[in-house]
């Protein structure tokens, strides 16, 4: 299909780089892209001197590019766990955070908030992602075992019962404008990532993508339900419980940086299934770089477009998302 | 100039003969029409700068409940306030405010005047309950860019309603002269209002308290251009302006001592000059929204900016 060669992965790879390049540009700060590019060949030891003051060299290396980063990561993993999670429960609403995931880590960065720990609210919302995925597996093995409908029943009632427990927290510890904090938290934001943000979002990466990408063949049987994918010889359950638990850490990381970032994890893969098909050891590929370009460039929309203000970048990935996403369902009507 | 202004606004005010009002008052507050039949006898107040302003005017006796409060009382509001009954530490509901049988409910926001807070406005109106929200925080008309003349304004309107004339005229006359004699900074210094928020720093912008305040202690705030009480901001331009000085909002949920640890152990913050320097005034939260604090919170802070030095 022609579609197929116009979405090849080297072009999404130039088009990730180039991206990255000019979204450093932007800021803010009125730094010239020829002084942003010396400061970080400086960094790198390329460059013997900064170009730029000390406080504007901060800016490009100790703010900019490690979002920069972040974003990329962030979309690439957000992107690649809702192309997973709508193959292994078979359902095209499924996100990352179907399993209860972002509730989760919402309950668990507000609790740390409310115990003062502003710093490790990252922390809290990991384990609270995780707790979410532990108490939605459990009950979906209680029920008498992790298929499809009843991981998505058990993350449903887990879903409802962290966010009923996050809001009651805020309710009751509303004081001042402390709540704030939590809002845009819960909006999903990038904003103030540094490099130990970035170093962990590329080490779950790292970590969940060899898994993820070596079972995409395994992906494509389950489309066509349990017993086929049993019968070209999948151990079922096993690969599920694998597979669910990579994704599981890798948005749990995701949203312990990120906050609860909408639309990337739904949006992304079903366009991207749209040009180059569902076959899942291309798609994944095709999926990560997109989400990684997507999120890059909502978040650059995010913290340039009302300066000096920021705007949550969960409002944007909505904003645009859910048009672009209509444009792509209109144009390819015919396929879907 | 701006003095004489101020001084010619206090001689109107005292040479209003100290008469009793002209009952039922009719007044614009927020864009709601409120009536008062007769001044108010039992008030309860929700938020602290609406407490310490009724207290501050010597009428602690009509105070049958306060809610929501922000933070202690000021030490010379202390005893005055000691034993008004707590009905809430958080918003209090509408049930809970009407058992004590208000006649006038003094809101420091205009939020707090919801269904599931004190109640809506109209609702309250109709079972005979006049209600009141501090002009500089009304959300269903935007405010005018604030000043210490409207606060005083605001003082005597309330005197008015209350039927205390001379006491706000006292209390103006004693903020006004305590305000004359902070002598704005004049080394022309930038200022960041950081009032709450890490990742995403929540700070003080161009229209309320905090650029009222600035402006008095002849700081330049780096977020004077947003036509709004306060804003989500964004470390980059925070950094990029670098301020000579950062003003910390020292709340119970967010000390200026969390604060400073923050901005310290940030790498990118940690580079800000003020940050280096420990360049800080710091301002209690209840003194950082518009109310009687805001003239004491600016002397104490000229003294603290008098402390700083620059420069070498």
């Amino acid at each position: 299909m022609t579609i197929t060669h116009r979405l090849s992965l080297p072009a999404l790879a130039v088009l990730l780089i180039a991206s990255a390049i000019a979204a450093v540009t932007f800021g803010p700060a009125d730094i010239t892209p020829g002084e942003v590019w010396s400061v970080i060949a400086h960094h790198l030891g390329i460059l013997p001197e900064s170009p730029v003051s000390r406080l504007r060299d901060a800016i490009v290396w100790e703010l900019r590019l490690p979002r920069v980063l972040t974003a990329l990561g962030v979309g690439a993993g957000l992107a690649l766990s809702g192309a997973v999670m709508q193959a292994l429960t078979r359902n095209p609403l499924a996100d990352p955070y179907l399993l209860g995931l972002s509730s989760g880590a919402a309950l668990g960065a507000v609790l740390f908030l409310l115990l003062g720990l502003t710093l490790l609210m990252p922390l809290g919302a990991f384990f609270g992602s995780l707790g979410a995925l532990a108490l939605a597996l459990l009950i979906a093995q209680l029920l008498g075992g992790a298929t499809p409908s009843r991981a998505i029943l058990a993350g449903i009632c887990i879903a409802a019962l962290a966010s009923a427990a996050t809001s009651f927290l805020i309710f009751w510890s509303a004081t001042g404008d402390s709540y704030r904090e939590i809002l845009s938290w819960l909006m999903g934001s990038l904003s103030g990532s540094i490099w130990p943000d970035a170093t962990l979002v590329y080490l779950a990466l790292a970590a969940c993508l060899p898994i993820i990408l070596a079972n995409g063949r395994a992906l494509d049987a389950f489309a066509f339900g349990d017993t086929a994918a049993a019968s070209l010889g999948i151990d079922v359950p096993r690969l599920r419980w694998t597979l669910l638990g990579a994704t599981a850490l890798l948005t749990g990381i995701m949203v312990a940086i990120g906050g609860a970032i909408g639309f990337v994890g739904l949006v992304v893969p079903h366009t991207v299934r749209l040009a180059v098909g569902s076959a899942h050891r291309k798609l994944l590929p095709h999926v990560m770089l997109a989400g990684a370009i997507f999120m890059l460039w909502t978040d650059t929309a995010a913290r340039t477009l009302f300066d000096p203000r920021e705007l949550p970048v969960g409002i944007i990935t909505a904003l645009i998302g859910a048009p672009v996403f209509l444009a792509v369902l209109l144009r390819y009507r015919r396929i879907t | 100039m701006r003095h004489l202004g101020r001084f010619s606004f206090i001689l109107t005010l005292l040479a209003l003969p100290a008469q009793a009002a002209a009952y039922p008052l009719t007044l614009d507050n927020c864009g709601h029409a409120i009536t008062i039949d007769a001044a108010p006898e039992r008030v309860v107040t929700i938020k602290s700068t609406a407490t310490e302003m009724l207290l501050s005017l010597g009428l602690g006796d009509r105070i049958v409940g306060v809610g929501f409060q922000d933070g202690p009382l000021p030490p010379h509001l202390a005893l005055a306030g000691a034993g008004l009954p707590i009905l809430s530490d958080k918003l209090p509901s509408q049930e809970v405010v009407l058992e004590v049988e208000p006649d006038f409910i003094y809101g420091g926001w205009e939020s707090n005047f919801a269904a599931d807070g004190a109640g809506e406005r109209p609702t309250l109106a109709g079972l005979g309950v006049a209600t009141y929200v501090a002009p500089a925080a009304c959300r269903s008309i935007k405010p005018v860019k604030l000043t210490f003349e409207q606060l005083f304004e605001q003082i005597g309107e309330l005197g008015t309603i209350f039927d205390a004339d001379e006491a706000a005229v006292h209390l103006i006359a004693d903020q006004q002269a305590a305000l004359n004699a902070v002598a704005p900074d004049p080394r022309g210094l930038t200022a960041l209002w950081y009032s709450s928020g890490t990742k995403t720093p929540y700070v003080g912008a161009g229209s309320n308290a905090p650029a009222m305040i600035m402006e008095a202690l002849g700081l330049t705030n780096i977020y004077a251009d947003i036509d709004e009480g306060w804003t989500s901001a964004s470390w980059e331009a925070i950094v990029d302006a670098n301020p000579d000085v950062i003003v910390l909002v020292d709340a119970a949920w967010n000390s200026a001592e969390q604060k400073k640890t923050l901005l310290a152990e940030n790498p990118i913050t940690s580079q800000l000059d003020a940050v280096i320097n420990q360049r800080y005034l710091v301002i209690p939260f209840p003194a950082s929204e518009a109310g009687i604090r805001n003239v004491p919170a600016t002397s104490d802070m000229a003294a603290q900016l008098a402390r700083l030095t620059f420069g070498e």
